[in-house]
């Protein structure tokens, strides 16, 4: 460390220098030998419980997708006017889901949050394997998804193309675009990874395919110049993105004329909800990782900590475009978006209004005591609430704005049917069988950024620590 | 020395080592300078000379690109090529491109930056190169920093190159040989595999394109449509006169009616209506009318059609009051043998339709000059 660093470090007060970003002693070493060794390993045998339980979630989901192919839409409790209803919520909850991946990955690398390193990996797969369950919904929704392909616009025989007016059209683009940017960037990130797991295994068929997968990446100087740009500007196309993608989703509501989707409020509001769902599971399935992988030195009680602030912060930024919502029902002086807005806190529905608002308002302000961001129970606890509180938010915007309209003789009440929640669950058994596999073969925190950021881990002659 | 010497590597413990290292090793001058590190480095690009990555500048351009292909396939798609109206807007409403040309400038961004670095910049992959197969390589992507001094033309001396990275300080000296360029599965072959796929897409979108839209309305596709005929209201040159549409010959005279059986209007006039004054009967008047008359006189018969304005003619305003005084059976013989500019109208309207058509005008005029007593609802017929 050069002497003027010394002494500006020695004049900065300690709550403002960082803290360590591991616990214990890590070297590059030690830390390829504690997370690239996982795939090289038998897993324990809560792995193959966990697998065999979340499968026969999955199992039961594409039973009963196939069934409902087989049979018709029907089968769901969508009946009008109600025509969205669990397949839109599941779309636009898991779409939500993986927005924190990109947040973590994406927007905090830009803000150099350097504690981001340890998590970014498997934030990022989260993102990927969310949007692989959202792309389910909208695909059997349409009831004959063999033909989905009509969506993209490609020269065919019917001299037809899509209408690029229409919300549904910049979803397929936005969520198509989401999940091609999220992979490239995961894949990139993984490829020195992978190289270095190539190197240290013994196994002629892990060499093989990880030799493959790594693309013969060697570490040469030059090629990290242009890696370390490319994932600069991946980060910095990742968050304009991340911000657009859930806010195209809102355009689906927004630019309909149904009172309390009409709202110029929908895509901020959708955003930030996305992301504090988002955050719960990433919460949920970090404490999940942290125990089970024995990784509590590299995914520090920190960590959880910033995480559960970012919660807090988000929850509160729910409670003000809530309270807008209120806001603009009344300053609008519109009979409709009135009786919209009081629906959701007094109708047929109003349960799963005030469940919302408990679940993502009331509840997470546990988050501002430091017990509860340090402890397991209560972090749990508000990372479920929130999934479940986010989960029905969007119940009610669908349902609850759909079951009432203008029209009070179509006015119907909506139940769901047991293939509805069957593909929910279905739903989270896919998402949680790929988090599992994904745990098993690849490495689950990025061990080449995590080494970049180990205490003299770069060179002190050129002002270490500045990044 | 047999085989010629790709470069001489050797290992450093730690970042700062390799960094101390760097400026010792380059002042000798002995080749070209590469580290192999397991991550990134700062700084030490400007130490070992590197440019700053050109990715910034293709990834700008690309995503300028990827904006205007997304604007002009919108455009070209909903205001030329399938223009449909939705919501009221121009077909070429471009607000409404926004969101897609966001979503296609990011893609072409992506895959520019990610792919930009791989194939092009980097040439990855490549599984050839000799520090792959080097001893050294296990530490390289674990915990060990490698400076390689590789042959830059003239054949670097081994051992001249070993004794200055042991100078400056390297644990461990290893000498490579040159890169094994058998035809792998190399970035050259995957960037003329993708560049042959974009050419394919291309060709088969354009094929399809003009398979659809173009191919059809080509000569001898067009031939059902374009055979000789004679079409209404279309110059022909098979007759004389250069009408598609000739007049028919003269004396003719519509299906169903008797012959003509008076000379004069004098005599017409003392015939009488034989229809009975019936919905039905008005409604055909009124379709005939509507048909052969209304053109020229008008749908009021005021004398107000719309081809009057067009060829300067004066057609009869039957609401005049000559008109109201004459016989239903003087309008029946004008409609049969025409009068003035006005045709024969006996080939075209039958019988019937003649005296319906008498009834409608006297209709319409009733209807031009109605009194108080026919403004009575229910009142006579």
């Amino acid at each position: 460390m050069n002497p003027e660093a010394a002494i500006l470090r020695s004049a900065i007060p300690d709550c403002l220098v960082e803290p360590p970003l591991t616990e214990g002693r890590v070297t590059p070493g030690s830390l390829d030998d504690q997370v690239l060794a996982f795939p090289e390993r038998r897993p324990p045998a809560q792995w193959y419980i966990g697998l065999a339980v979340t499968m026969t979630a999955m199992a039961i989901g594409f039973s009963l997708i196939g069934y409902t192919l087989a049979t018709g839409i029907g089968v769901w409790g969508n009946t009008s006017p109600v025509f969205w209803a669990f397949d839109i919520i599941n779309f636009v909850f898991w779409v939500g889901i993986g927005h924190a991946g990109t947040l973590i990955s994406a927007i905090l690398f830009l803000f150099r949050k350097r504690w981001r390193n340890a998590i970014a990996r498997f934030a990022e797969a989260m993102t990927i394997f969310a949007v692989m369950c959202a792309g389910i919904f909208p695909l059997i929704h349409v009831g004959r998804p063999w033909l989905a392909f009509w969506l993209f616009p490609y020269p065919n025989q019917r001299a037809v193309w899509p209408n690029f007016r229409s919300p549904l059209v910049w979803d397929v683009f936005a969520i198509s675009t989401y999940f091609s940017v999220s992979a490239m960037f995961w894949y990139l990130g993984l490829i020195p990874d992978i190289a270095s797991m190539r190197d240290r295994t013994s196994s002629r068929f892990r060499k093989a395919v990880y030799t493959a997968l790594s693309l013969g990446w060697h570490g040469a100087a030059s090629h990290w110049r242009h890696f370390e740009k490319a994932y600069l500007l991946l980060a910095g196309l990742a968050t304009g993105l991340v911000l657009s993608v859930h806010s195209v989703v809102s355009f689906d509501f927004a630019t309909s004329v149904v009172p309390g989707w009409h709202m110029t409020i929908f895509p901020p509001y959708f955003v930030a909800g996305a992301i504090f769902a988002g955050f719960a599971m990433v919460v949920m399935v970090m404490v999940v990782v942290r125990e089970g992988m024995q990784l509590k030195n590299l995914i520090t009680l920190r960590h959880l900590e910033v995480m559960n602030k970012v919660i807090l912060g988000m929850s509160c930024l729910m409670g003000y475009s809530y309270l807008m919502e209120g806001f603009t029902a009344w300053y609008s002086m519109n009979e409709y978006l009135h009786h919209a807005f009081m629906n959701i806190i007094s109708g047929t529905y109003g349960w799963a209004g005030w469940l919302t608002i408990s679940c993502n308002i009331f509840v997470p302000q546990l988050f501002w005591f430091k017990k509860c961001r340090t402890s397991y129970f209560w972090m749990i606890l508000v990372a479920i609430a929130v999934t479940v509180g986010m989960w029905f938010e969007r119940f009610v915007i669908i349902v609850v704005s759909l079951h009432q309209d203008y029209l009070p003789s179509a006015w119907r009440v909506y139940t769901p049917t047991l293939v509805d929640f069957g593909i929910l669950l279905g739903s989270f058994g896919l998402f949680f069988t790929l988090v599992l596999l994904f745990a098993r073969v690849l490495p689950v925190i990025a061990t080449t950024e995590v080494k970049g950021i180990l205490p003299d881990a770069q060179p002190s002659r050129t002002g270490g620590g500045h990044e | 020395m047999s085989e010629p010497t790709f470069a001489v590597l050797g290992l450093f413990d730690t970042a700062d080592a390799l960094m101390t290292a760097i400026p010792t090793v380059r002042a000798r001058r002995l080749g070209r300078l590469e580290a192999y590190t397991p991550y990134p480095i700062h700084g030490i690009d400007a130490a070992l000379g590197l440019r700053r990555s050109p990715l910034g500048g293709m990834v700008l351009v690309m995503g300028i690109v990827g904006a205007l292909t997304a604007l002009a396939f919108e455009y070209w798609i909903s205001a030329v090529d399938y223009p449909i109206v939705t919501g009221g807007k121009p077909p070429g409403s471009w607000e409404a491109f926004v969101p897609i040309m966001f979503e296609v400038t990011v893609l072409f961004a992506t895959f520019t930056a990610g792919l930009g670095m791989l194939l092009l910049l980097n040439k990855l992959p490549f599984f050839g190169h000799p520090v792959l197969a080097s001893k050294a390589i296990r530490d390289i992507t674990r915990d060990r920093f490698a400076l390689a001094i590789e042959s830059d033309g003239p054949q670097l001396d081994p051992d001249a190159a070993g004794r200055a990275l042991a100078d400056a300080g390297a644990a461990q000296i290893e000498v490579l040989p040159e890169a094994d360029r058998r035809p792998f599965l190399t970035s050259d072959y995957i960037l003329r595999t993708l560049g042959g796929i974009a050419a394919a897409c291309v060709v088969s979108g354009l094929l399809m394109y003009w398979a659809v839209k173009l191919f059809p309305v080509l000569p001898p596709m067009v031939h059902m449509l374009e055979q000789p005929r004679l079409n209404p209201q279309r110059a022909d040159s098979f007759f004389r006169d250069g009408h598609g549409m000739q007049m028919p010959v003269a004396g003719t005279v519509a299906r169903e009616s008797g012959l003509i059986g008076v000379a004069t209007p004098e005599e017409a006039a003392a015939l009488v209506n034989p229809l009975p004054r019936t919905r039905e009967i008005f409604a055909l008047g009124r379709e005939s009318f509507t048909r052969r008359c209304a053109v020229c006189h008008g749908a009021l018969g005021n004398g107000v059609g719309s081809l009057t304005a067009a060829y300067g003619a004066k057609p009869a305003n039957l609401q005049a009051q000559q008109f109201q005084d004459y016989p239903d059976g003087k309008i029946y013989w004008a409609i049969v043998m025409g009068k003035n500019a006005m045709p024969s109208h006996a080939a075209d309207l039958s019988e019937t339709q003649r005296w319906a058509v008498v009834h409608y005008v006297r209709a319409l005029q009733r209807a031009q000059h109605a009194s108080d007593e026919d403004m009575k609802p229910g009142g006579q017929r």
